[in-house]
């Protein structure tokens, strides 16, 4: 496994003269030096100098100091960190794909045309949405493209709205999504199952009451512009009056955004665009399998409701029928549409994340309607299954019935002074990777679970046990966890002098 | 499902010990009312050798081409082979965001190297670990500027901008009726200075331009630096084709505040426009108000060099709607193939392939240049792409080329109506003498000037 303890930046390994590319020779004439002298390339300051093999084993090295999903379970609660088909792969790197430009005349790239628009048709059956834009390249990209959705909309309709309101309980992502498209955030305050709240809530600490979405709504009606609800929530709890929470937004002309990272506990089994739903991202590398790729790049496709269709971005897939012949089978060609007046325009330069685009669409054809749903499935159990094994040893904040992740509090492990970190560092030591820790905000000292459906059994139990051995450790012998990891390549890193004095770049010493 | 670990034993053990009949009932906490009473209508799943038939019949309905000499903010460059052997290993690719360091260092240390490079490319102090692409860096640098320059809320945006890029600022800047996009016109391929001048005032945040802009011509940032910086705003530099940064200074010493844009030619192809690679560069005293990830080098409890995400002060999840961007990734895998790619081509791999595009770009001007019907539209200086007039038919032109499989250069009039019937060409190390030459034949050989 790690059979370093350091790898060198490569620039410390730098030596005049190595190079790892090698150019065709030159078959025209040698450049003239057209550039104004001031504007000559002088020369670099770190680029390194290395060989092939120098670089192969710099990225090899580097790499075994990474865990990933072929190492085993990754149980990031909302990441949903399943497994990467291999095909998915393969089929996204076909010259047919990699080699088409973005400029070229639809009638030469009518493969990816239909790709997009066979896409576009799974994730609207999916969602139950009638409309589809493929163009944001992440979750919040996505998040950000549907609440200017939200804007157009109410521009259009000459109304100045200017309030989102959004759950405690919701990913940040959101509030700064809000901010970015213009608008004020109010938060709405959650009941102790984790749901939003329509009453107002009492605050048991400093008495302060927060008002309940009843309230709001009736105080800021034609103010709201509209609701980003994450749903199932973030403690995996599905918002069971979503209905009535849409009926109340629309009464006062609001629409209801769903934050669709957590997709993963509803395909096959419930659609957003039957409750009431009016626009929502999905996070492609999370419920469709697109890999992470240690931060990205992802894709974070809109679906909307028929009163959005008109503002989705330019341009848009379109099929067209050529007529044919009685009995014979209908012939289509795609094209952009670029004339939508009403749209908001552009929120990619070209068309979204592509690759990503070819992977999903792998990952639906090879599921299909019957394993989609199969998949949703397992990965609710998956997680019931690890919310039975350590209920009883981690304390279960919210008890109502969660569906594909299950979030514990550290409140049982805090009384022997152990916090949800320390647990996490411990995981490291025996070879996991931790939960997403800290979040929602709303549970005091959160380790969330998400397992996903492509865990076994065998991984699911081994995790168990060793969350429960954890535990066990905490009440037994608590001191080593505050010193863990211990045998990961690095130990606990001090991340406020990183803060405080940035060094966010090598400069030659 | 040949990705789901089922089996009836091991399902029933599941199941068992959640105490449930039937997967179906954990379904309890969605109301029966909102739950799908029917299978979703699409195909049923298809096996591994099905669906990879079905994807490469896609693949094989685009039109493959001999050569391309479209660049126009997709550059199709070689990719040395480590790349995608290197990117394709597991420990890259299936990793999330490095949110625990210590078992995340080969991301973490692979963007702080990433992140060097880029200052070093561009000239500046501080950069972070990506952005989507060029036009969404554009909006996030936009909105950076407007942040930093406290009072002022225009944006100068150079005709010279890619027009897509430009279109995406316009719509993120739609939202916001307090802050203004002001377009500076284009006089001989470059920004237009008189006009710069006349729209330099107090509420100016910053200036954008391209570099080299959309039309291939090198802007000289100097000379704009002086009236920018006089007039208090910021010169932000906007580059497309960051392989020119082989061949042209760095903004930073030049006279940009800030750089950002495309960086999709370092080790991608063109892949239908994504996923590219966005990048924002600022000066030091800029470096707290940065959108989006940035890695930092500190020590372990051993005091052992690491890495980890740091500034995080600023980010959505800590501050949520005072955030300075609601970003919450990176490029990650593309960043990883920028990285390998330009430490393999080192100081003189990127000088020479640099080199070597602007040979192959002049060589393709002069012999276009031989044909009776272009002619040269203005004669700033230019990296890897430049503007002809054609005046024959521009049609027919094109036909002749997708005829013999070439696909020729932009047809400018799509996007500025006073370059009508003028093409944007480009060529880079991948287009030889000899496919060059067959263009010039074929071109040759369109029907006479109508």
């Amino acid at each position: 496994m790690f059979l370093r303890q350091r790898e060198p930046l490569s620039f410390e390994r730098s030596v005049p003269g190595k190079r790892g590319m090698d150019l065709p020779k030159l078959d025209v004439p040698a450049a003239k030096d057209t550039r104004p002298a001031h504007l000559k390339r002088q020369g670099f300051d770190a680029l390194p100098e290395l060989s092939e093999v120098e670089v192969i084993r710099h990225f090899t090295r580097l790499s075994k100091w990474n865990y990933g999903v072929d190492d085993g379970i990754y149980p990031l609660g909302s990441c949903t960190m399943k497994h990467n088909p291999r095909l998915n792969e393969k089929v996204a790197g076909l010259p047919g794909f990699t080699d088409s430009h973005p400029m070229a005349p639809d009638a030469l790239v009518q493969g990816n045309l239909e790709l997009l628009y066979t896409l576009q048709e799974w994730l609207k059956e999916i969602t139950g949405l009638p409309g589809v834009t493929l163009q944001p390249s992440a979750g919040a990209a996505g998040e950000l493209t549907g609440v200017m959705l939200i804007r157009a909309y109410h521009v259009a309709q000459g109304a100045k709205r200017r309030v989102i309101l959004i759950p405690d309980s919701g990913h940040g992502t959101n509030p700064a999504t809000a901010a970015m498209a213009g608008y004020d955030v109010v938060e709405l305050p959650s009941r102790p199952d984790g749901t939003i709240s329509f009453e107002d809530v009492t605050d048991p600490v400093n008495g302060k009451v927060r008002k309940g979405l009843k309230t709001l709504v009736g105080e800021l009606g034609p103010e709201i512009a509209g609701a980003m609800i994450t749903n199932p929530n973030t403690v995996g709890v599905f918002e069971y009056r979503f209905k009535e929470i849409s009926d109340l937004l629309h009464s006062v002309g609001a629409l209801v955004y769903m934050d669709g990272a957590n997709m993963n506990a509803l395909v096959g089994v419930a659609r957003p665009g039957d409750f009431g739903v009016d626009v929502m991202h999905l996070n492609l590398h999370k419920t469709f399998s697109t890999p992470h790729g240690g931060g990205g790049p992802g894709a974070g496709p809109v679906c909307v409701g028929e009163k959005l269709l008109p503002f989705l971005p330019v341009p848009a897939v379109v099929r067209d029928t050529v007529k044919v012949g009685e009995g014979e089978v209908p012939k289509h060609t795609y094209r952009w549409d670029w004339n939508r007046p009403q749209s908001i325009g552009k929120v990619h330069t070209f068309f979204g994340n592509f690759g990503i685009l070819v992977r999903a669409l792998t990952y639906c054809l090879s599921h299909g309607s019957d394993g989609l749903r199969e998949a949703t499935l397992r990965a609710i159990v998956n997680a019931n299954y690890i919310r039975a094994r350590l209920k009883g040893a981690y304390a279960l904040h919210i008890d109502s019935p969660s569906l594909h992740e299950v979030v514990f509090s550290d409140t049982l492990q805090a009384k022997h002074d152990v916090h949800t970190l320390d647990i996490a560092k411990r995981l490291i030591d025996h070879g996991y990777h931790p939960p997403t820790i800290y979040f929602p905000l709303i549970v005091p000292g959160a380790l969330m679970i998400e397992p996903t459906e492509s865990e076994d059994k065998g991984e699911l139990d081994a995790f168990c046990d060793t969350m429960l051995a954890i535990a066990k450790e905490v009440e037994e012998n608590p001191e080593p966890l505050h010193h863990a990891p211990t045998l990961a390549p690095m130990r606990r890193m001090d991340e406020t002098t990183a803060a405080r004095k940035p060094v966010l770049r090598w400069t030659k010493a | 499902m040949r990705y789901l670990p089922s089996s009836p034993v091991e399902d029933r053990a599941l199941l068992d010990t959640i105490g449930v009949a039937r997967a179906e009932d954990l379904l309890s906490g969605i109301p029966e009312g909102l739950r799908l009473n029917r299978g979703l209508d699409l195909p049923t799943q298809g096996s591994e050798q099905e669906v990879a038939w079905q994807m490469l019949d896609l693949a094989n309905k685009n039109t493959r081409f001999c050569a391309q000499f479209l660049g126009a903010g997709a550059y199709d460059h070689f990719v040395p082979a480590a790349i995608d052997a290197m990117v394709s290993r597991q420990e890259w690719f299936t990793a999330y965001t490095p949110y625990q360091p210590e078992i995340s260092q080969g991301t973490l240390q692979h963007i702080f190297e990433y992140q060097t490079l880029i200052c070093d490319l561009t000239g500046l102090d501080v950069t972070n670990a990506s952005l989507y692409d060029g036009g969404t860096a554009c909006v996030e640098t936009a909105l950076m500027a407007v942040r930093v320059q406290k009072k002022r809320h225009t944006v100068l945006v150079s005709r010279g901008l890619h027009p897509l890029y430009r279109d995406v600022l316009q719509t993120a800047f739609a939202p916001h009726q307090d802050l203004h996009l002001v377009e500076v016109g284009l006089k001989d391929g470059v920004t237009d200075l008189a006009d710069l001048q006349a729209k330099l005032n107090e509420d100016v945040a910053a200036v954008m331009v391209g570099y080299p802009n959309f039309l291939g011509a090198v802007e000289d940032l100097t000379a704009l630096a002086g009236p920018v910086h006089a007039a208090g705003a910021l010169l932000v530099s906007v580059t497309q084709e960051a392989l020119a940064f082989g061949w042209l200074e760095a903004p930073g010493k030049v006279g940009a505040d800030m750089a950002c844009g495309e960086a999709m030619s370092f080790g991608n192809r063109p892949t239908f426009g994504g996923p590219y690679l966005g990048f924002l560069a600022v000066k030091d005293t800029h470096k707290r108000e940065i959108p989006g990830r940035v890695v930092g080098q500190t020590k372990d409890l051993d005091g052992k060099t690491g890495y980890v995400l740091t500034l995080t002060a600023r980010e959505q999840h800590i501050r949520r709607d005072k955030a300075t961007s609601n970003i919450c990734s990176n490029q990650g895998l593309v960043t990883l193939r920028a990285n390998i790619f330009l430490q393999l081509a080192g100081p003189e791999g990127l000088k020479g392939l640099a080199a070597q595009n602007v040979a192959k770009a002049q060589h393709l001007r002069q012999r276009l240049l031989d044909l009776p019907d272009m002619e040269p539209v203005f004669d700033a200086p230019f990296f890897n792409e430049f503007v002809l007039r054609y005046k024959g038919d521009l049609a027919a032109l094109q036909e002749a080329c997708l005829a013999e499989s070439l696909l020729p250069g932009l047809d400018l009039g799509r996007f500025y109506p006073e370059y009508q019937g003028c093409i944007l060409w480009c060529a880079t190390e991948l287009h030889t003498r000899r496919m060059i030459e067959s263009l010039v034949e074929i071109l040759a050989r369109v029907p006479a000037t109508v």
